[in-house]
C-alpha cells in the first residue's frame, strides 16, 4: 500500500511525497485487588501522505487502506493543497542526510499466553493485598505493543523498524489522614516479557515498592515558604528538563517563542549538565535510526558541561532559521550522572526538599518563567524525613539550570529520558 | 468502514457473541470520523492535513470488570473475533444474559450543523485565517509571529447495546486556535486564546475573528507589565469563566464514579454530606446547546442531561457510567465516554460549572486586603486520593486594599479539594462559561468545557517568589 499510496499521489499531481504506514498490535490486562479488572486488545493500522504539490504541502491519513479508499483520499487532498499558499520550505530529506540502512529491529519474537499475564498480574496484586489493613486499593497493569513501522518517499527513503515493548505498573492507595487516599506507583519496561519479570523466578517487587511509597506519603504537611536546597527524583526529573526541550525545538525557535532563540554556543547550565542524545542504544526505549520524515539519527551531546550545543531542527525548520537540519526531537536522553542515589545525595543536605512527584504547573517558553506544585518530603540533617505536599516550586528555567549542583547515578533504563536524581540550590518553594 | 454494513442483524449476533461466556452488558460502538486541519504560520495558510477514520469497539461487563477490543475492518469475521476476545472477561460457560429486542432511542439535537464542514473548501476556511492574522499585526507594532490553526471534526457514532438500546449520532467539533509573540526593548512575551464549538461551518464569522484577535492581542500585551507574584499562601478572587478550571480539578474528577466505586477518591465515601457552604451549586452539563463538552447521547447509549454534583453545598451525585450506576444503585448520568472507538468509556465530564452567588465581583474584590486576582488559564491536574488540585495562571492581578494594583502571571496555584471547596466565602452573579479549547486527559482525551462565576477561595497556596 505504501508503494500504490506514493505512486498514486505522483499520478495525481505532487511532484513528491512521503508516506508512513504504521501497524500496531496492542493488549492490555488489569488487576483490581484480586480478581481481573480488564482485558484489552486492539489491531489498528494507519497511513499517512505527505504531499509535496506545486511548491505547495499537505498531509493526508486514514486507518483503512485499501486501493479505492486511498486514491478517494489522494483526490481530495491534491485538490485542497493546491489551493494553498506556496510553501518552498516544505522538502524531501536531501539523499546525504537520510538514513539508508538495515531496518531496526528492536523486538521480541514470541508472545505471552493471555493466561500467563493473568496469572503474572494476580501474583503481583496479590503480594501486597491483604497484607496492610491500611491498604484500600492495588491496581496492577500489564500492557504490552508491537509496532511496526514504514517510511518512504518518491526519492528513494525507504526505512522500516519493527518494536516490541512489555509493561507493567502497580498503584497502590492507602488510608490517610482524614478522607485522604494517598496513593505511588512503581513501573518496569523493557522489550522483552523477561524486562517485567514474566518467567523470572524472583517474584515482581513494584507492589511493594508503591505501597511502600505511598505508606510513607501518610500525613504530609506544608512547610515554611523559603527557598530550599532541593533533590528531585529520578522518576520525575524529566519534568524540569521538559522546558529546556521544547525551547531547543524548531517549532519554538523560528517563531521566536524559546527563551534559548539565542543561546546556541552559550553557557545555559551549570557544569554540572551534560546532556546526550545517543538513538543507538539497543535495547532502550528511544531507540531508533530516523526521525519521523527520515532522518538519520546520530550521537548528540546537547549539552557540554552547560554549553547549549545543538537544537532540534527538522528540515522544514532548520531551511527557515537558514541553519543545518539535525532531527526533529531527542530520541534517547541521558542525563551524565555522578555518583549516588536521592538517598545518598541526601546525606549532604542539612534542611532541604526532597521532590517525588510533580502536581500540575506549567512553564513560558518563551520567557522560562515556571512554576510547579510538588509533593515530595522534607530532607533534615541529612535524612529523608517526613512528606510534604501542597507547595509550589517557581523561578525561571535559565536560573534553575544554573543552580544544579549534582546529579547521581540513579537514571532509571525504563524511560526515553534517562534522567539520575538531581540537586539544586536555593530554589523557591511556596508553603506557609 | 461503512456503518451501514452493520444491520440491526448483525449488531445483535455481535452482541450475541460477546455475552457466549456470560456477563451483565455488552455494546457495540461503531465510528466513523473525519478531521481537517490547516495552518497559518509567517503570514500564509500553507499546510493543511486530512484524516480519516472509523472502527467498530466492543465492550462487554462482567461485574464491574470489562472486556474489549476493537477493529478497523468490516469484515464479519475480524468483528467477530473482536466479540470473542471482549466475551473473555467473563468467567462462565454458561450464559448469564441475552441481547435484549432492539428499539432505536430518538434523541434531540444540541448540534445541529447548519453547514457541513465537508461543503467547506481549505478556500473558503482561508480568508478567516488571513483576516485573523493581518488584525493581529495591524493592531499592535510590537507583534512578530502569529500562528493560528483552524480543525474541525465530523463524528458519525452509532451504538447497540444488549439492553436492547440503538441510537445515532452526528457529532461536529470545530476550533479555532491562535497564538501570538510580541518583542518591545528585548523582552519577548507569548500568548494563546482559543475558541471551540460543536458546530458546523457556520463557526466562522467575521465577529468570532474579531474577538479572538482583540483577546490574542490584549493577552500578550498585558504580560510585559506582569510579573511573577510572591508565594504563599493568601485570598484568591476567580474570575468568571474560565475559572471553572477549579472545579474540573477540585471536584470533577474527584466525583467521577469509578474513582468513588474504587474507593480511591478522597470523596468516596463524602455521598449526601456536606462539601461547599450553602448556596452553592455545581453542575456537570451535557445540555447546552453547541457547547463543546455537550452529548445529544453519551457513548453507552444515555442521553445526555444535567447533572447537580453539588447542591446547595451538599454532594448530590457522582458522575456515573453504567459500571458504577449500577454498583452505586443509581441511574446513569451520561458520562460514559471515549475518545474513540479505540477506547472502553468512562465516567468522564462534559461542561462543569458552578450556579450564580448573590455577590459582586467588585464586593469580591473590595473585601481582600492583600491576595490576588486570576483571570486566565492553561492547565490544571489533580491527585485524586490526596485531594490535591493545582491550576497554572497565565495573567491575573495582584489586591492590595480591596483594589487592583500589580499585573502578574506564570504562576502556579495549589490547594486541596475537601478544603477549598469549604473555604469558597464568596460567589458572585456572573456566570460564564469558558469555550476555549479545553481537553481532559485520563487515560485518554476528552472535549469539555468549564464555567464559573467569580468567586473568592479564602486560602490557596499560591507559587512564587519568596
Amino acid at each position: 500500500m505504501c508503494d500504490y499510496a506514493l505512486q498514486g499521489a505522483l499520478r495525481k499531481g505532487a511532484q513528491h511525497a512521503r508516506v508512513a504506514a504504521i501497524s500496531n498490535t496492542a493488549n492490555e490486562l488489569s488487576v483490581l485487588n484480586d480478581s481481573i479488572e480488564t482485558i484489552q486488545k486492539a489491531v489498528d493500522s494507519s497511513l499517512m501522505i505527505h504531499l509535496f504539490v506545486d511548491g505547495r504541502y499537505g498531509t493526508c491519513s486514514t486507518n483503512k487502506a485499501d486501493p479505492a479508499g486511498i486514491d478517494k483520499l489522494l483526490d481530495d487532498a491534491v485538490a485542497s493543497v493546491r489551493l494553498l499558499a506556496p510553501d518552498p520550505f516544505r522538502i524531501l530529506v536531501p539523499g546525504e542526510l537520510r538514513y539508508e540502512g538495515d531496518p531496526l529491529y528492536s523486538a521480541h519474537r514470541g508472545s505471552v499466553d493471555t493466561g500467563v499475564k493473568k496469572a503474572f498480574l494476580s501474583g503481583c496484586a496479590a503480594s501486597v493485598w491483604g497484607k496492610d489493613p491500611a491498604l484500600i486499593s492495588v491496581t496492577a497493569g500489564y500492557s504490552d505493543y508491537r509496532r511496526w513501522l514504514h517510511l518512504a518517499d518518491t526519492d528513494g527513503l525507504n526505512c522500516t523498524s519493527e518494536e516490541t515493548w512489555y509493561s507493567l505498573s502497580v498503584e497502590c492507595a492507602v488510608r490517610g489522614r482524614g478522607d485522604a487516599r494517598p496513593s505511588d506507583w512503581d513501573y518496569l519496561g523493557g522489550i522483552k516479557p523477561e524486562n517485567i519479570g514474566i518467567g523470572k523466578e524472583t517474584p515482581c517487587t513494584c507492589a511493594a515498592t508503591a505501597l511502600e511509597r505511598a505508606l510513607s506519603k501518610r500525613n504530609p504537611g506544608k512547610i515554611a515558604s523559603g527557598r530550599y536546597p532541593v533533590i528531585v527524583e529520578n522518576r520525575v526529573a524529566a519534568t524540569l528538563l521538559a522546558p529546556l526541550i521544547e525551547a531547543m525545538s524548531g517549532s519554538s525557535l523560528q517563531q521566536q517563542n524559546s527563551f534559548l532563540l539565542d543561546k546556541l554556543g552559550k553557557s545555559i547550565a551549570s557544569p554540572a549538565l551534560t546532556l546526550i542524545d545517543n538513538p543507538h542504544r539497543k535495547g532502550s526505549p528511544g531507540y531508533r535510526f530516523f526521525d519521523n520524515e527520515g532522518l538519520r539519527t546520530a550521537k548528540r551531546t546537547v549539552i557540554e558541561s552547560g554549553r547549549l550545543n545543538t537544537f532540534f531542527l527538522s528540515t522544514y525548520y532548520a531551511l527557515k532559521m537558514q541553519m543545518p537540519p539535525t532531527i526533529s526531537s531527542p530520541s534517547l536522553l541521558f542525563l551524565k550522572g555522578g555518583k549516588g542515589s536521592a538517598a545518598t545525595i541526601a546525606g549532604s543536605m542539612k534542611n532541604g526538599i526532597f521532590v517525588t512527584g510533580f502536581n500540575g504547573g506549567n512553564c513560558n517558553t518563551a520567557t522560562g518563567d515556571f512554576s510547579y506544585g510538588i509533593e515530595g518530603y522534607k530532607v533534615e540533617n541529612g535524612q529523608i524525613t517526613y512528606p510534604v505536599n501542597e507547595m509550589v516550586m517557581t523561578g525561571n528555567m535559565l536560573d534553575l539550570w544554573n543552580r544544579l549542583l549534582a546529579a547521581g547515578d540513579d537514571a532509571l533504563t525504563t524511560m526515553s529520558w534517562q534522567i539520575p536524581s538531581l540537586l539544586f540550590d536555593n530554589i523557591e518553594f511556596a508553603g506557609l | 468502514m461503512d456503518l451501514t454494513t452493520a444491520t440491526d442483524m448483525d449488531s445483535y449476533k455481535l452482541l450475541n457473541l460477546a455475552l457466549r461466556k456470560g456477563g451483565d452488558y455488552a455494546d457495540l460502538y461503531f465510528e466513523q470520523t473525519t478531521f481537517h486541519s490547516i495552518v497559518l504560520r509567517d503570514g500564509e495558510v500553507n499546510a493543511a492535513s486530512t484524516h480519516n477514520e472509523g472502527g467498530l469497539g466492543i465492550r462487554v461487563v462482567s461485574g464491574q470488570n470489562t472486556g474489549y477490543a476493537y477493529t478497523e475492518s468490516s469484515l464479519p469475521r475480524d468483528r467477530e473475533e473482536a466479540a470473542r476476545t471482549a466475551s473473555h472477561i467473563a468467567q462462565g460457560l454458561i450464559r448469564t444474559s441475552q441481547p435484549a429486542a432492539i428499539a432505536t432511542l430518538n434523541l434531540p439535537d444540541r448540534y445541529r450543523i447548519v453547514k457541513p464542514w465537508e461543503e467547506f473548501s481549505p478556500q473558503e476556511k482561508m480568508p478567516f485565517l488571513y483576516d485573523l492574522n493581518d488584525r493581529i499585526f495591524s493592531a499592535d507594532k510590537r507583534v512578530k509571529k502569529v500562528t493560528a490553526q483552524l480543525s474541525d471534526s465530523t463524528s458519525q457514532i452509532e451504538i447497540y447495546n444488549s439492553l436492547g438500546i440503538h441510537c445515532a449520532d452526528i457529532r461536529p467539533m470545530a476550533s479555532l486556535s491562535v497564538s501570538c509573540v510580541m518583542e518591545s526593548g528585548g523582552q519577548r512575551e507569548s500568548a494563546s486564546s482559543s475558541r471551540s464549538f460543536r458546530m458546523g461551518g457556520e463557526f466562522l464569522t467575521p465577529g468570532l475573528i474579531e474577538e479572538l484577535a482583540r483577546e490574542i492581542i490584549d493577552r500578550t500585551s498585558f504580560l510585559f507589565g506582569a510579573k511573577q507574584p510572591n508565594g504563599g499562601e493568601m485570598p484568591v478572587v476567580m474570575a468568571a469563566g474560565g475559572s471553572g478550571i477549579l472545579l474540573h480539578e477540585a471536584i470533577g474528577h474527584a466525583f467521577e464514579a469509578d474513582f468513588a466505586r474504587k474507593k480511591v477518591s478522597i470523596f468516596s465515601d463524602m455521598m449526601g454530606k456536606r462539601v461547599c457552604s450553602p448556596g452553592i451549586t455545581v453542575i456537570d452539563d451535557g445540555t447546552i446547546a453547541g457547547n463543546r463538552g455537550s452529548l445529544n447521547v453519551d457513548d453507552e447509549g444515555v442521553p445526555g442531561q444535567k447533572t447537580y454534583m453539588v447542591t446547595d453545598g451538599i454532594l448530590t451525585s457522582f458522575l456515573h457510567d453504567r459500571i458504577s450506576a449500577r454498583y452505586f444503585q443509581a441511574e446513569p448520568t451520561g458520562n460514559g465516554r471515549r475518545e474513540s472507538f479505540r477506547y472502553m468509556p468512562l465516567p468522564r465530564m462534559r461542561a462543569t460549572y458552578m450556579d450564580n452567588g448573590p455577590d459582586t465581583e467588585e464586593a469580591l474584590i473590595a473585601s481582600v486586603k492583600k491576595g490576588l486576582y486570576v483571570d486566565t488559564f492553561s492547565n490544571g491536574q489533580v491527585q485524586i486520593g490526596a485531594g490535591d488540585f493545582t491550576f497554572y495562571v497565565k495573567s491575573g492581578y495582584l489586591i492590595e486594599n480591596g483594589k487592583l494594583t500589580q499585573p502578574i502571571k506564570d504562576t502556579n496555584i495549589i490547594g486541596n479539594g475537601p478544603e477549598a471547596l469549604a473555604r469558597i466565602t464568596g460567589v458572585a452573579n456572573n456566570c460564564a462559561i469558558d469555550n476555549g479549547t479545553w481537553t481532559c486527559g485520563k487515560e485518554q482525551s476528552c472535549a469539555v468545557s468549564c464555567g464559573m462565576p467569580s468567586v473568592l477561595v479564602s486560602s490557596l497556596t499560591v507559587g512564587g517568589r519568596v
